[in-house]
Formats: structure tokens, sequence, C-alpha cells
């Protein structure tokens, strides 16, 4: 019995992926845990492992090497010794619906936007058959429930690596015209890359846009313990790792994050999931890669020592830049954090990576003066931080409150974390 | 003619029966082996007629011939081994494999053509000695045609025509008694063909078609009649066809084996070989060497026509057009100038004039037929003034009988004159469509390239001042489905002397249809003569946003609103084919590359029409450059109206075409 190899879901919001090729040969054996191809998800390519036994075998019309391909999309088959492919599509999505509101409405209106009348009517278009025949064929093949785009704007598209699937036509019933495509590139005309990934991060900015009521606070600590720290490890005789300012600060967070689990909960759809005390806690780290903007997943930081956060965060980065995450390295994060300091931010307005509930931005380590007790002017290094939270979530005088524990912590970093 | 010479005439004659008798007897073997690819309708019985007529031709005789033509083609001198060879449909044969049976060519030796249609010979014969009275050559033109022709509307046209231009021509009727199996004393009223020739006021004749030495003494005066300029004959040639109607038929539904057998018995070959011995022409031993050499010759001609090499499928497509056309005899000037010192305003009819009055100076063999194109200069003053320079036959004013002349152009066309016929209105042609369509268009191919066609064939289309529906068609898309013909539709005058005077020196036939509310339209003409090349659509005002492709006044209509959407934004590009065979496609191609939306406007309703035409190859070649939908504009489906009211509502009018193309901007 034909074993059939289709497109997986590598994330909570994946639709489709780039199929990058195989990694078998046509004809070869496969071996359950073999690794069959390689698909390039929301975030990272994976290769993705076959579970099963026997000889692959590849249809003629499979997609090839560099396609999109949509979740649950046929690839291919695994079949015994002499077995022969089953005749099936293998581009044909499984369990395509076919009745579909939004198809409903598409025909409603393309019925009014072409009445009858016009065929005896000297004053109207006699209409061609495209147009006339749409709505039996939107029956026919789901033409009304999916993004349509004339020819040339399909063309321009590609010439100017434009993803016209996700643009807002402006023609008739949405029709992608080749104005709206150009429009989506940069208003220089130059050559712009939508990547698939650029896509992903769009989408999910969008969505965390459009479902958090997001409030951002900011505050300043005074990061010299912190500075400090990392010094130590700098001139450490022992050959050691040295963690950067996001690590230790993954690490205090955790600890804060304890005191309010409320502000580590995630939405699961219609629920909210608050970590119990133990819940290994996640912590995301946002890292800038060519390709955009990654969120790799150092798990159980609660277990780890700095020294092992810090080995696991450069081990991620690097994988994240190489474009070598796994979808499974980006997952189940409670809370993230983001650092622009290197760049001379002091403040923002990070954007929470849903689901989680918050998120904290790190400003750039500052030398500055600062006013002690009976007025005494000293030289400290201070942080801006920037928390923003889903005020769904929590109230402002709660996450206030995190936030004010977070600058405790950082401000006395070693007793935090020798605690 | 000494006896001598009339000895040797009756054995040439005995010989050339012999002939067709032989070789149609081994083609109905070869039939009946499987080596006769079509239709085979054999001449024997009937072999008395055709070389008593022939006798009396020179090669430059052209002689037009029915669907049972084989006799036909051998008395004229066809070698038996081509004509076997075409009915084998191999490349040696008589029309290189393209005719067969019932399309036999050899216009070198003046045989311009058998014909599956019945009744286009008497009128394609008509032309043959209208060639000769033009050009004054002293040719005669033959019809061989059978009884069932003579019930046909081209034989009262055809006799007509030749009686009152007095045509060197004769009308030879086989009557074998049966239209395929319809028996003439059935069909006809009148029992005799041959006593009709009098309420023509021609010369008619009823003779015993199977009495050789009596047809070649009738048909011999009416040729010296002909030749003097005396005009033409009728002559019937009562007979009978002893084989059924084509080969492999049954024959016996329709009439008795005795009948068959009784007129087997009046064999014309029996008849004449027992007249050359009782008048000592010959003796047995002489005409028994003739029938041993010629049964020999036909086997010879049998075993050539089996060994000759089929035709390659490469060539099925060669011959629709002529491939060696005459030269431009102006220079090429293809698009339309700026008003200069070097142009002038004027008329699309005076433009039109110019080109004819222009060619018919230089070509001596033009000359225009139609109604009232004569002294009275032509309904829309096509031929103003030219009578009086050319005189009556090169002005030649018609009966109307628009067949009649349609038929007779293309039998002047094949035999070497250039006619120019005036419809007035295009809708009048329709009586002659079959000439156009079976005879002119399909000539140059059938006859493998060895004719040429250069008919000329012009008249005006479209709606408008309620001329209603026998005065409005356009009908330009059915003629531009017609491989082998030209059809050219001009929007202007700068157009329209242009594409004439290309028409006029085109090798091919062209249907000119001119839009009846153009033709007091002025427009920029060089005072130079120019020629304009087929096949080259005209930008006649480039846009950004839309390509509109029209023809002839719908070219007018879609400018006179684009000054208005171009102040709203919307730049049209308006693209002229000018003429719809063959079609510049590449041009319309590149335009909608540029802009991404077609719309074409056609006047007349769009089933299966121009616009669908040009929707499909743009769909096909330009898909990738489409924005939007093809759109076409077409008047509604439905004859044309008189009153203003209901004629305005079934044309596409401006206000229609800029609501159109605001429509498909927002696609």
């Amino acid at each position: 019995m034909a074993v059939e190899i289709r497109v997986p879901r590598l994330g909570w919001s994946m639709e489709e992926g780039t199929f990058l090729g195989w990694l078998k040969q046509e004809g070869e054996a496969v071996k359950s845990g073999d690794v069959l191809y390689e698909l390039e998800g929301e975030k990272a390519t994976q290769e993705i492992e076959s579970l099963d036994v026997g000889v692959l075998r590849i249809p003629a019309n499979a997609p090839v090497p560099g396609s999109v391909v949509a979740v649950g999309a046929l690839l291919g088959y695994l079949v015994s010794d002499g077995e022969a492919i089953p005749d099936t599509s293998p581009t044909r999505e499984r369990g395509e619906a076919d009745t579909n509101p939004t198809r409903e409405r598409g025909r409603a209106l393309h019925e009014t936007t072409n009445p009858e009348s016009r065929a005896s009517n000297p004053e109207s278009v006699t209409l061609n058959p495209e147009r006339g025949g749409a709505p039996a064929l939107a029956d026919a093949s789901g033409y009304m429930d999916r993004v349509i785009a004339s020819p040339r704007a399909r063309r321009v598209a590609t010439e100017l690596g434009v993803d016209w699937t996700r643009l807002k036509g402006s023609g008739r019933n949405g029709r992608v015209r080749e104005r709206d495509v150009r429009a989506a590139t940069a208003t220089d005309g130059t050559r712009s890359t939508f990547s698939p990934r650029r896509r992903v991060i769009a989408d999910r900015m969008l969505a965390s846009q459009r479902q958090t009521a997001s409030v951002t606070l900011t505050t300043r600590a005074d990061a010299t313990q912190l500075v400090r720290l990392r010094e130590q490890f700098k001139a450490s005789k022992t050959p050691t790792i040295v963690p950067s300012y996001a690590d230790i600060i993954a690490k205090l967070a955790v600890t804060v994050l304890r005191q309010y689990p409320h502000m580590a909960s995630r939405w699961d759809g219609d629920r909210l999931i608050e970590p119990t005390m133990t819940d290994d806690l996640a912590i995301g780290i946002a890292v800038d890669t060519d390709g955009g903007l990654l969120v790799p997943v150092i798990p159980q930081v609660s277990r780890l020592s700095v020294r092992q956060v810090a080995e696991r965060s450069r081990e991620l980065i690097e994988k994240a830049r190489a474009g070598k995450l796994s979808t499974a390295e980006m997952q189940g994060g409670v809370f993230t954090i983001t650092n622009l300091g290197a760049y001379g931010i002091d403040a923002f307005t990070p954007i929470i990576n849903v689901p989680e509930t918050a998120i904290l931005g790190l400003g750039a380590i500052r030398r500055e003066p600062v006013v002690i007790e009976r007025d005494q002017i000293v030289i400290r290094d201070l942080i801006t931080l920037s928390l923003t939270f889903d005020h769904r979530v929590t109230d402002g005088a709660p996450a206030a409150r995190f936030l004010q524990t977070i600058r405790a912590a950082i401000e006395d970093a070693a007793v935090w974390l020798l605690n | 003619m000494t006896n001598n010479t009339n000895s040797q005439t009756k054995l040439a004659l005995y010989r050339r029966m012999q002939i067709i008798r032989l070789t149609e007897e081994e083609l109905a073997r070869c039939h009946q082996r499987g080596l006769v690819l079509g239709a085979c309708h054999t001449y024997v019985g009937e072999e008395a007629i055709a070389p008593s007529v022939c006798a009396h031709l020179g090669p430059d005789d052209p002689v037009f011939s029915t669907h049972r033509g084989h006799g036909h083609a051998l008395a004229k001198g066809a070698h038996p081994r081509e004509l076997m060879a075409e009915l084998f449909g191999r490349e040696t044969g008589l029309s290189r494999g393209r005719g067969g049976s019932m399309h036999l060519f050899s216009p070198e030796i003046g045989m311009m053509g058998t014909s599956g249609i019945v009744g286009p010979c008497i009128l394609q014969a008509c032309g043959g000695g209208y060639s000769s009275k033009l050009m004054q050559t002293g040719r005669v033109a033959v019809a061989f045609f059978g009884d069932g022709a003579s019930n046909n509307g081209a034989f009262h046209e055809g006799l007509n025509m030749a009686a009152i231009w007095k045509l060197p021509v004769l009308f030879i009727c086989e009557n074998n008694q049966f239209a395929t199996e319809i028996p003439f004393a059935y069909a006809s009223g009148n029992p005799s063909v041959g006593n009709r020739g009098s309420a023509y006021g021609i010369p008619g004749f009823e003779l015993d078609g199977n009495d050789a030495l009596t047809i070649h003494r009738v048909a011999g005066e009416a040729v010296a009649r002909a030749r003097a300029g005396d005009g033409p004959t009728l002559i019937e040639c009562k007979t009978y066809r002893t084989r059924a109607h084509a080969e492999g038929m049954g024959d016996f539904g329709y009439r008795t084996r005795e009948d068959v057998d009784a007129w087997k018995l009046r064999c014309p070959i029996a008849r004449l070989r027992q007249q050359l011995i009782a008048d000592g022409s010959a003796t047995e031993v002489e005409l028994d060497a003739i029938d041993a050499e010629v049964k020999s010759l036909v086997e010879e001609s049998r075993r050539f026509a089996e060994g000759s090499a089929w035709p390659s499928a490469n060539d099925a497509t060669r011959h629709v057009y002529c491939e060696q056309p005459s030269p431009p005899r102006s220079p090429i000037r293809n698009v339309i100038p700026a008003p200069s010192s070097e142009t002038r305003e004027i008329t699309y009819t005076q433009a039109t004039h110019e080109a004819l009055s222009e060619e018919m100076a230089k070509n001596p063999r033009i000359f225009v037929m139609g109604e009232g194109i004569g002294v009275r200069g032509g309904n829309f003053k096509t031929t103003a003034g030219l009578f009086d320079i050319y005189g009556p036959v090169r002005l030649c004013d018609t009966p109307i009988c628009e067949r009649g002349f349609v038929g007779l152009a293309c039998g002047a066309a094949m035999t070497g004159t250039r006619p120019v016929i005036d419809f007035m209105f295009a809708d009048f042609v329709m009586d002659s469509v079959g000439e156009i369509v079976n005879q002119i268009a399909k000539m140059q191919y059938m006859s493998s390239g060895r004719l040429k066609m250069p008919v000329l064939l012009r008249g005006c289309i479209g709606i408008g001042h309620s001329a209603a529906t026998h005065h409005s068609g356009s009908y330009y898309a059915m003629y531009g489905q017609v491989p082998g013909l030209r059809v050219v539709v001009p929007s202007n005058p700068f157009d329209a002397k242009g594409l004439l005077k290309r028409a006029l020196n085109c090798d091919d036939p062209v249907l000119f249809l001119e839009h009846r509310e153009l033709l007091t339209v002025k427009g920029t003409v060089p005072t130079e003569e120019y020629e304009i090349e087929f096949g080259k659509a005209s930008v006649v005002r480039t846009g950004r946003d839309v390509t509109v492709v029209a023809l002839a006044r719908m070219v007018q209509q879609t400018l006179s609103v684009c000054e208005e959407l171009e102040r709203d934004g919307i730049s049209v590009e308006v693209v002229d084919p000018r003429t719809v065979l063959p079609l510049d496609v590449e041009t319309i191609l590149k335009s909608v590359a540029k802009t991404g939306r077609l719309l074409i406007v056609d006047e007349p309703p769009a089933s299966c029409g121009f616009a669908g035409e040009i929707a499909a190859q743009v769909a096909a070649h330009g898909f990738n450059d489409l924005d939007a939908p093809i759109y076409r504009l077409n008047g509604a489906f439905a004859p044309t109206p008189y009153s203003p009211p209901l004629e305005g509502a079934v044309v596409p009018s401006p206000q229609a075409i800029a609501k159109t193309i605001r429509e498909l901007m927002e696609e």
C-alpha cells in the first residue's frame, strides 16, 4: 500500500511553504527516520524525516524544487517494491470544500455585474466568454475564493519578485492588476524581494497589532552591576563564553516571571493559559538575520546557568543566521526579549510576539551622570527598558510592577542571579 | 479543306475519342482497384462531343468544364498519364494532386479547369470571351456543361451576357438526359436546350451528340463566327452516358438496363469508325492500328501514374496565394503622412477614384464591371468620367446579375485580364458568393499556382442613413474565413487610395469594402503615387492605457471619444488593421504588450466574427500581457432596421465605445 508524502504544517500559521528539493532519489529505498526532503516553512528551512518505510516514487507532475506548495499538497509516495504509483493528481488539495460562503458571495456579485440584458442591449458590451462564463468557472475550480490576478499582473509579479497571492486587487471582483503589483514594490520602482519569510513576519506583526491591546511602558534602570558582571566574564582566566546582556536579562526575567506568571500567559485559541510553577519557562530572543527577524526560543531557562543560557542562545543565533532553525526551535516561548541597544536606540515600542503576553525591549547602555543621595553626582551605566504588554491580559499597574521588578533585578543582578 | 486533310482530321478525331474511351475504362478498373481515391465521373458514351469541338481550338482558346470533365481535358490535349496521376492523387497529376476528378487544371493548354459545382463554367467562359474581346486576341472560349446546368441561373445570366456583349463563346450543352439521376424530361419545361438560343438572341442548335462529324461541322462554324466577332453560339448535343453517374454508384434505380444497352449500341466511336471506312477515310487495319496504339498509350499512362510520387504534405498550404506576386507599381508607403506641401485634403471617394484612374491609365488589362458604372459614373461616383476616356468595354455596365458578372470576372482573371467588379453595395454580392468562395478564391490553389486571380471586388458596407438591411451589411468576417482571398477594409482616404492601388496590382483576389458613411470623409493624401502593403496595421493614435482595435467607421467613432477619455486620464491607443486578410496580429500584440487592455470595436454582430478572431489571437499569443479580460463591442445580433431609433440601437455609438473603455479600465 503506497504511503503518501504530503506537505506538513510546520507552524501554527503555516498555509504554504517552499519545497526546496528531495534529499532522496526517485526509486531509492527509504527507512523510517531518513531525511526525505527540505521544506522552507514560515520562518525556517526544515529537513523532513520519513515516518514510513518504502521506495520513493515521485510523480511526473509533482512540485519541482523551488515551487510554493500548500500544506497537505502531495509530493510523492513511498511504495513497496514493484508497486505502481496510485493514479492521483499530486497537486490536488484533499478535502477541498465544495460549498464556501465566500464563493457564494463572489458568485452573487458576479451576477449583478453581468446582467443577462447586456446581450440584447446595443449600448452595452457584448461580453467575451471569459467574463460571461466566470460564474460557472467559479463552481468548477474555486475561482472566486482565491486571489485572482490578471496574466499581466502575474508576469510583472514574477519579474519584480512580488508575491501577488498576498496582494489586494483593485480590479473587478478584487482581481490583482499590474498596478497593484507595482504599487506593492518600492515606490522608486526598484526591485523588491518580498520573500515568503518576510511575508510571514508581515502577517505575524500585523496579527499582533490587530489581535492585542498593546501598551508600552518605558523606564530606566541602573545597569552598572550588569556591565561589571560582563566585564568579569571577559576578564576571567577560565575560558568561558561571555553572556550577552540579553542572556543575563533572560535569566533575570525568568525569575521575575515566576512572581508575575500572568505576564507569561499564552493564548491558545480563546483560552489564556498561565504557566504553573512547575512549568519550564522558555524565553525568546529576537535575532536580526539577512532574511528578517527570527525569534529562537531558549527552553528551560530557569534550569540553566547564565553560561549555559549564553551557549544555547549563541548556538540558536548562529542557526538562525544560517537559516537552519527548526520550527520546534522557535516554538513554546512565553516571553520575548528584543535588543536594539547595539544600534544606539533607547526607548521603542516592541510588538508582542503572539500568542505571548509581553515583550521586553532593551535599549543602549550609556554612561551618564546620576544624582544619588545627598545631591551627589556619580557616573552610572543606564539602560532604557521598553515593556509592551497586552492590556487584555493584564492592566497597567501590574505591568508597571512587573517592569519595576525587572528593573530591580537588573540593578541588583548578582543577588538575583545567585538566588 | 482537301479530302486528305479531312481524312487526317477524322482520324485524329477517332484517335482522340478512343483515347477518352480507353482511358475512362482503365480509370473504372483503377477505381475498382482503389487507385482512384475520390469521385470518378466518366465520359463513356459522350466521346463524340469534346474532341469534335476542341478540334477547332488552339492551346490559347480556353475551355471551362464541369464535373464530368475527363473527356474535355483529354480532348483539349491533356496527356492520359497526367489525368490518371491526378485521379491517383499524385504529384505528376494535372492539378499536382490538389484537384482530383472534378478539379482538373492544365492552363498551359487552355484547359482552365473542371468544377465540382454545376454552372460556373458557363460564366467563366463568358469571362474568357470577355478577355478575348478586351485584349482583341481572337480567342474563343468554350463552356462544356450538362443538361443539369441548363436549368441553373448561371445558364441564363451567362447566355444573356454573352449575347449583349457578343462574346466569342461556345456553350456546349452535353445533354445526357440525367442531372445525376434526375431526368431532364422531368426537370425542364422546355424539352430542348438548343432552341433556347433564340430566347437570348443567339444561334442555337440541337444535335445528335453521338454524331461526331455533325458536331465537328457545327462547332467549326460556331468557332468561325465567334472569331469573326459575331458572338456566341449555343449547341445542344443529345447523348447518353453509358456508365453510372459516378463509378461505384448503382445505375438502375432511375433508368433501365434496356435503355443503357440500347444506347451502347449507338456508340459514337463505332459509328465514326463505320463512317470512316464507308467514306474511304480509313481502313479497318489503319483503325485497328490506332486502337492498339491507344491501348498501349493508356497502359503506359496507368503505369506512369501508379509509379508517380505522392505530393509532400509540407506543400498542403502552398498556392493559397500567388507565390510570385507582381511588384508594386508605386513606392510602398504605409504610414499616414502629416499634412505638408506634398499632400492634399481629399475625400475617400476622390482617393479611390484617383487610384482607379491612375492604374487604368497604366494597365490596359483593367476593366470595370457593375451596374451604372458606365455613363452614369457609378452610384457613388466611383468611376465618374472614366467612361468617356476608356469606353464601354473597359467601363462595362451590366444587367442586374451579380452572380453572372462575378462569375465572368473569374473567367476573365483566369485568362489574363484584371476585372474590377463594382458591386455598389456588398449586400448585392450575396447572390455571387458561390462564385467568390468556390471559384475565385480557390482557383490559384486548385491549379497549384498556375493560374493567377487578379480580381478586385469592391463595394460599400456599413450601417447608416436608414439604408436598412439590404444596403447595410459588412460581411468581412465571412470573407475572412476563406483561404485565397484578401479582405481590405480602409478607414480613411490615405488608406483607401494606397490599398486600392495595391489591390489593382495584386495577383490575388481582393474584397475591397468601403464604408458608405466614410465616403465623404476628408483626409490627407500625398500628391505622389504610392501603395500600401496588405497585412500592415496602422496605429492611428498612440496611447498608454488601453488598445482599441477597430476597422472602417469604427476607427473614426473611436477616435471621436479619445480626447474626452484623455481628459479623464484614460490614454487610448487605436489600431486599425486595415486588412482582415491578411491580419497583422503582430502590431496588435505589440500594442497590447504596452497597454495590457484590449477592446475590439466591430460594427457587425459578434458571433464567429472579426473581434473574436483578434481576441483569440491575443489570448493565445499575448496572454501574459493582459491585465484585464478582452472586451468586444459589436453591433447587435439583428438585421439592420430602417427607423433611426432602431438603426442607432444596433450599431456601436461613440457613447457606447467610451462607456465600454471606462468599464474595461475598471476590470
